[in-house]
């Protein structure tokens, strides 16, 4: 296994699920009305039972059970419904273990959901930017993970030898030794999708924010939550906390280590919500 | 156990296994004579970020979380003279100017109180870049500490 055969894998990556892009368009879209989003997701019927499992998960609190598509279109705000949608369908490119990056079933979805979190949780703190990209690239972030990995496991010692003595982080040197990273063909697969440019970006660039670039809030909220929730030891693996850490963001934001501890502390009541969520993963 | 949680027991058939704790702290204490055991894995150093946060979970800070471990382990009889206590995790990102060293805090943290408290460390794996995961035997006392993608031995 190279490189150059996971790239032509890629050309074959089944498409995002097309009621899921129809719904999301209608969600954004001011003339349709909820009722059309049930018309378009209700055929498919894995979708719609993940959806009902993650609203009637503890992190979004409804009160009651919801037991049918509709009823949740109608609870739900459109931001809201989006998010479950999105949850409910991300999952299954989650669900397997991944050796060469050492995550067992369930970490790197664990990983997903909770960077989603606390990069929402980040928002409030960057006025200006859209908290429903963030979600999304925050659940993205690592798909390229899902890809990469049996190259990973195939080069890992060529691999750690880079970070163990010559510093590089760990996505450094999957560029060194593989070529490309997995945020790379997290990218990738984010545009043979057809997801927004700005999301595509936060995936492309979420360990390596373009500096100087303020502007760019996405990746630069999304490189936080990733950080953070790898700080916290969810979906770790043995790339280990071989992150850069980058300072000029969190001034550039005003934000110092007591922020990121309020931001840790916050996202601790949502995780203790959010189990019913990952155990779909 | 998870982020942000205490355990203790006095089961010899119990082992008590605290995943992945990245900067957090996981600090396992053990009393031979009687042999209990317990174990916190706690996130952030100091309570001072929210009282209520640490009324309504100790755990989460090392100045309530670890005056609580002990507590609950006197409770099952264990004494704070004999107890073996032992150290792992506090693992930072790779950041020269510690901007984002919460690890750090961490462990200082305990040093500080430890140091009041006149508690020793018989042992401890901590800082560096690596993920830990640590395993006490309540029956043998043994703590198995398991880095990844290194393998595990004894702490």
């Amino acid at each position: 296994m190279d490189i150059e055969s996971i790239l032509k894998d890629l050309e074959q990556l089944p498409p995002f699920p097309t009621v899921v892009a129809q719904a999301l368009t209608l969600l954004d879209s001011p003339d349709s009305s909820a009722m059309d989003v049930v018309k378009v997701v209700q055929y498919d019927q894995a979708i719609t039972a993940n959806v009902l499992k993650v609203c009637n998960s503890a992190y979004f609190g409804l009160p009651g059970k919801v037991s049918s598509l509709r009823e949740a279109v109608i609870r739900l705000g459109n931001k809201q419904l989006k998010e479950i949608i999105l949850t409910g369908t991300v999952v299954k490119y989650y669900k397997n273990a991944m050796e060469g990056y050492a995550l067992s079933k369930h970490d790197l979805w664990k990983h997903a959901i909770s960077t989603a979190i606390i990069s929402r949780i980040i928002s409030k703190r960057f006025p200006g930017v859209d908290e429903g990209a963030v979600f999304t690239a925050g659940l993205l972030h690592d798909v390229g993970k899902t890809i990469l990995d049996s190259v990973v496991d195939e080069y890992f010692n060529q691999m750690f030898a880079l970070v163990g003595e010559k510093g590089y982080s760990f996505t450094e040197a999957e560029q060194e030794v593989l070529g490309l990273d997995h945020a790379e063909i997290g990218a990738r697969m984010g545009e043979l999708w057809g997801f927004p440019k700005e999301i595509v970006h936060a995936i492309r660039f979420h360990h390596a924010p373009p500096e100087g670039d303020e502007s760019d809030l996405v990746t630069q909220v999304v490189y936080l939550g990733n950080v953070i929730c790898l700080m916290l030891g969810i979906g770790v693996g043995r790339q280990g906390l071989h992150v850069r850490g980058r300072d000029e963001i969190l001034e550039q934001h005003g934000m110092d280590i007591n922020d990121l501890q309020v931001i840790m502390a916050g996202f601790l009541d949502e995780y203790q919500k959010v189990q019913d969520i990952i155990d779909l993963g | 156990m998870d982020i942000s949680d205490l355990k203790v027991s006095n089961n010899p058939d119990v082992t008590l296994v605290t995943y992945s704790l990245g900067s957090c702290i996981g600090l396992a204490v053990w009393d031979p004579e009687v042999r209990v055991g317990g174990m916190l894995h706690y996130m952030l150093p100091d309570s001072s970020i929210s009282q209520e946060k640490a009324k309504a979970n100790p755990a989460m800070f090392a100045d309530t979380g670890i005056p609580a471990l002990f507590k609950a382990c006197y409770k099952l009889g264990a004494q704070k003279q004999r107890m073996i206590v032992k150290v792992a995790g506090g693992a930072q990102l790779m950041d020269e100017s510690g901007f984002f060293n919460i690890g750090k805090r961490n462990y200082a943290a305990l040093r500080k109180m430890f140091w009041r408290n006149k508690v020793m460390v018989a042992a401890e794996d901590i800082g560096g870049m690596v993920n830990r995961t640590i395993r006490l035997n309540i029956g043998t006392g043994e703590l198995i500490m398991k880095v990844s993608g290194k393998g595990e031995g004894l702490l």
